[in-house]
């Protein structure tokens, strides 16, 4: 192996059990790094990250790993900088509906805390218990229900970050409105790590949701005309589902035993609310559609199902068939498109595939299973159809030697000389996560 | 606009007239007065000259022809804004985007808009109604403001308490950088394109950036239902203590507006009163929105709330014209302190909302300090706060001293964890109270990346960041003169 960090060295700045030799082989995904480092202090993230500037050593950042397959065109960096031992809450003050994090912890384990005081983080990222707050804002990870709350853009309201040269760059701050200076969230929201260390995040919080419900609606197999109709005459009216998500018939299979399109349609809000708008749900699906009510509990349940059903970069596979997920950026009603062809996919490529995307929001994630040429074939052919319609195509897992036979994040904007213009100045050593954002930044 | 033939022997005004026409370009003095500041009155400058532009490719050969000449340059809109940020401090050749105004077109599938930046703000929801949807953000003087200022400023409005300020509607902009290249980010709406947020970085960045020559917006089917309360309270803490109750009961408002007494007696002098009591020391105006069914069960919990806090008097509003009647007084509140007050200054200081009631006495006591009286009308659901001072220019140093008390003012959001800005942005206004919340380093990972932008600083220079060579002691002579 190489050595290409002297233990030595990192001794001096980090107790040793802080410190771990990578002994395995090769991580399938990447992105990993000679010697893993757990810091517990934001000033271990610091010491940690100058040191790296003073020697000219690279540092892939993770949380728990979940996103591993994500990006990245390298194998190991000289360091991977695992922020999993940097958790837990910093401030909450109830009344305020705000709360400061750290990057590490673990997503579940914050609504967990929260619920206690009926309040939430308004982001449903998969993978819950071992995705990390950082990881899920870093990646700019969101589930169905942004189409009710937004994405991480609308709920992180300030972040302290650790500058690669080690300074500490707070942007936004506590408070849920401020236009003080430029808006610097958004630039770290997902950069993918390429730009500084998530030290702390401050979130805006929710109400706990007083009553939920989920509808699921099944449609005979093929008929997305009427899917399409049920979703504009949903949006058309004055209800407010928190979800729209269509599900592919395989996916479908696996949360609900039809292999049929499902559309899935969360209600949140007090009982009397939610009772209605199921009837209105009721009164405008087609004749031929079968419509499920779960409530409460059974809504949570099928939700918890769903969020752990996407390939997860800190699990061993054990599939011994290439698992992809991508994900596909397109205009709200295009999604039913995207997802027809990805079914049609599945024959001509001789893959299982499973898709879902919201109606609302115009984001579908798709998951391919098979051999990997037919799945570097299907991304390929996928993309062009996404192309077409003005959308995007990004890969967001797939192991690290296919990585460097398809192009992740497409083709990089016009205007790709300015954020290429901020990471150099940001970062001009090019020490955090090298080469694992669009156009190799 | 433009008088018949130019009659200047100016090179650099020939040849931005040859761009736009003449009839499109201000260069005569008593023609660029209007310009020398915007709803920030305390500065002025003139401007070099005034262009008014027709479409994106010509703001870009001016901006072409001003950074090739080394001419500083900026956009503005309606001029409401309330900061400075479109006050031409060096003398900037101003692009005026006004007669860019077009609705250039609506998806209804999709709920999305595309407009011009010299779109008004209410035009967009007024175009729509009929359809049913609306565009979110409201900032009070959206009748006359334009949403290229509102993406600049990323303007707020009463209403993004539950729906969020201009950056949570902006979908897609197409901006020309100040090196003239025509750029569109955001795909049309297409969310989460890959690259930095540029998109994020753009809106709020107070026209330092690009200037934005078109924009997507998301826009919004109607709530089903909405109802308005108005509650009195004899005590200010009562009332900030309702608000606190009324988000801890788990309603999130649409809507949570309050004034106190100085203000009310303001709005009540002005032109539209609608009748509050004189004596009440302060009010709340709620609003909740939302599906039918579930409205009448939060209306009930925050008459409870207000009940539980001592108010004197909780009504709910009729029918439709009363609740416009309560809004109107409302969002004409600040310039009604021109009916109690010959000047008056807002600030715009944002603080947690738990601390709502000591912020309020700080404030008392800065008023009682300085002898200037303070009225409030602000978001009190979002902590942003609108101290307004009172003061009379024509008394020699009033107007210095109504600046200290309301940087004062500031001094007390930031010091309890708030911000100096909430949706007016800092322009020239509050360019040093950036130092209350950003230190040096922080400021500077600002500049970096209005460098990768707006390399030669020749795009609104001198707006947003603390000079560097304004030091701690000028702050200091002004903060003594308001004590």
């Amino acid at each position: 192996m190489l050595e290409t960090v002297s233990l030595s060295d990192l001794t001096s700045i980090l107790p040793q059990e802080q410190i771990m030799v990578e002994e395995e082989n090769d991580h399938p995904l990447g992105n990993g790094g000679y010697i893993t480092v757990f810091p517990e202090t934001e000033e271990e993230i610091q010491v940690i990250l100058k040191y790296a500037g003073d020697h000219d050593k690279k540092i892939t950042i993770q949380g728990r790993g979940t996103k591993r397959g994500y990006g990245g065109q390298n194998e190991k960096a000289d360091i991977l900088l695992s922020l999993s031992k940097y958790k837990g809450i910093v401030e909450h003050t109830v009344g305020n509906m705000t709360i400061t994090v750290k990057a590490g912890t673990p997503f579940h384990e914050l609504q967990t805390y929260l619920a206690e005081h009926q309040q939430r983080v308004s982001l449903d990222p998969a993978w819950p218990e071992q995705a990390t707050i950082g990881g899920i804002i870093g990646s700019n990870e969101s589930g169905p229900k942004r189409l009710g709350y937004g994405s991480s853009r609308d709920v992180v309201i300030g972040l302290r970050m650790v500058y690669p040269d080690g300074s500490i760059i707070r942007s936004g701050g506590k408070v849920v409105k401020n236009v003080a200076g430029y808006d610097m969230n958004k630039l770290f929201i997902g950069s993918m790590g390429t730009l500084a260390v998530m030290s702390e995040v401050v979130l805006k919080l929710r109400p706990l949701a007083k009553y939920e419900s989920l509808v699921l609606l099944s449609f005979p197999e093929g008929n997305l005309e009427a899917v399409r109709l049920f979703a504009t005459t949903l949006l058309e009216s004055m209800m407010e589902p928190v979800t729209l998500e269509l599900l592919t018939p395989a996916l479908s299979e696996r949360l609900t035993g039809q292999r049929v399109y499902t559309m899935a349609i969360s209600f949140e809000d007090v009982k009397s609310a939610v009772h209605y708008q199921e009837e209105f749900v009721k009164s405008i699906s087609p004749a031929q559609v079968q419509m499920d009510i779960l409530p409460q509990e059974k809504a949570k349940a099928f939700w918890d199902q769903f969020y752990i059903l996407r390939p997860n970069g800190a699990l061993p596979s054990t599939d011994t068939e290439t698992v992809a997920t991508v994900k596909i950026g397109v205009t709200n009603l295009d999604v039913v498109h995207v997802l027809k062809e990805s079914e049609l996919l599945q024959d001509s490529h001789n893959l299982v595939i499973q898709g879902h995307g919201g109606l609302g929001h115009g984001l579908c994630q798709v998951t391919l299973k098979g051999a990997s040429d037919n799945i570097l074939s299907a991304i390929t052919h996928l993309r062009q159809v996404v192309e077409q319609l003005n959308g995007y195509l990004i890969v967001t897992h797939l192991p690290y030697v296919l990585r460097q036979q398809v192009s992740v994040w497409g083709k990089p904007p016009s205007y790709f000389y300015l954020l290429e213009g901020i990471k150099t100045k940001v970062d001009p050593k090019r020490i955090l996560n090298d080469k694992r954002y669009v156009g190799g930044i | 606009m433009g008088r018949k033939g130019l009659k200047t022997k100016d090179k650099h005004i020939k040849n931005l007239a040859k761009i736009v026409g003449d009839r499109s370009i201000l260069h005569h003095k008593e023609d660029l007065l209007a310009y020398d500041c915007d709803g920030f009155t305390i500065h002025k400058y003139l401007p070099k000259a005034v262009v008014f532009p027709k479409d994106t490719q010509e703001v870009a050969r001016l901006v072409n022809y001003c950074s090739d000449n080394g001419l500083p340059f900026l956009a503005r809109g309606a001029g409401t804004g309330l900061s400075g940020g479109a006050i031409p401090v060096n003398g900037e050749v101003v692009i005026s985007l006004v007669k860019m105004k077009k609705l250039l077109s609506v998806d209804y599938e999709n709920r999305r808009a595309v407009v011009e930046p010299g779109f008004v703000n209410l035009k967009l929801t007024n175009s729509i109604s009929d359809k049913g949807y609306y565009y979110a953000p409201d900032p009070s003087s959206q009748y006359c403001c334009t949403i290229g200022g509102n993406v600049a400023e990323n303007a707020g409005g009463a209403h993004c308490l539950k729906y969020g300020v201009t950056t949570n509607h902006i979908l897609g902009l197409e901006v020309v950088l100040p090196n003239g290249e025509i750029i569109e980010i955001g795909n049309n709406g297409v969310p989460d394109a890959p690259g930095y947020d540029l998109l994020g970085l753009i809106t709020g960045s107070e026209g330092t950036l690009g200037i934005v020559t078109k924009i997507t917006v998301r826009i919004l089917k109607n709530p089903e239902a909405k109802q308005t309360v108005l509650a009195y309270f004899n005590d200010v803490s009562d009332g900030s203590h309702a608000v606190s109750d009324i988000i801890s009961a788990g309603i999130v408002p649409a809507a949570l507006e309050m004034m106190d007494k100085t203000a009310i007696e303001g709005v009540e002098a002005a032109a539209f009163p609608v009748g509050h009591p004189r004596d009440i020391e302060a009010l709340l105006l709620i609003e909740v929105d939302g599906i039918s069914a579930g409205i009448d069960e939060q209306i009930s919990q925050i008459l409870d709330v207000c009940k539980n806090r001592n108010v004197r008097e909780v009504k709910v509003a009729q029918d439709e014209a009363e609740r416009a009647r309560w809004w109107a007084n409302r969002k004409t509140g600040f310039g009604a302190m021109g009916a109690i007050s010959p000047d008056y200054l807002v600030q715009d200081g944002v603080i947690p909302r738990s601390r709502l009631p000591e912020v309020l006495n700080r404030i008392n006591q800065i008023s009682e300090e300085s002898g200037l009286r303070i009225a409030n009308i602000f978001h009190a659901g979002d902590g942003n706060l609108h101290p307004l001072v009172l003061f009379d220019a024509r008394i020699p140093g009033q107007t210095e001293l109504a600046i200290a008390a309301g940087s004062a003012c500031l001094q007390a959001c930031a010091d309890v964890g708030g911000t100096i800005t909430g949706e007016h942005g800092v322009g020239i206004e509050k360019r040093e109270e950036m130092r209350f919340v950003f230190t040096d380093e922080e400021i500077q990972a600002q500049t970096d990346i209005r460098e990768v932008f707006n390399p030669g600083n020749l795009l609104n220079a001198g707006k947003l960041f603390p000079s560097p060579g304004r030091c701690a002691e000028v702050k200091k002579e002004i903060k003594e003169a308001a004590l």
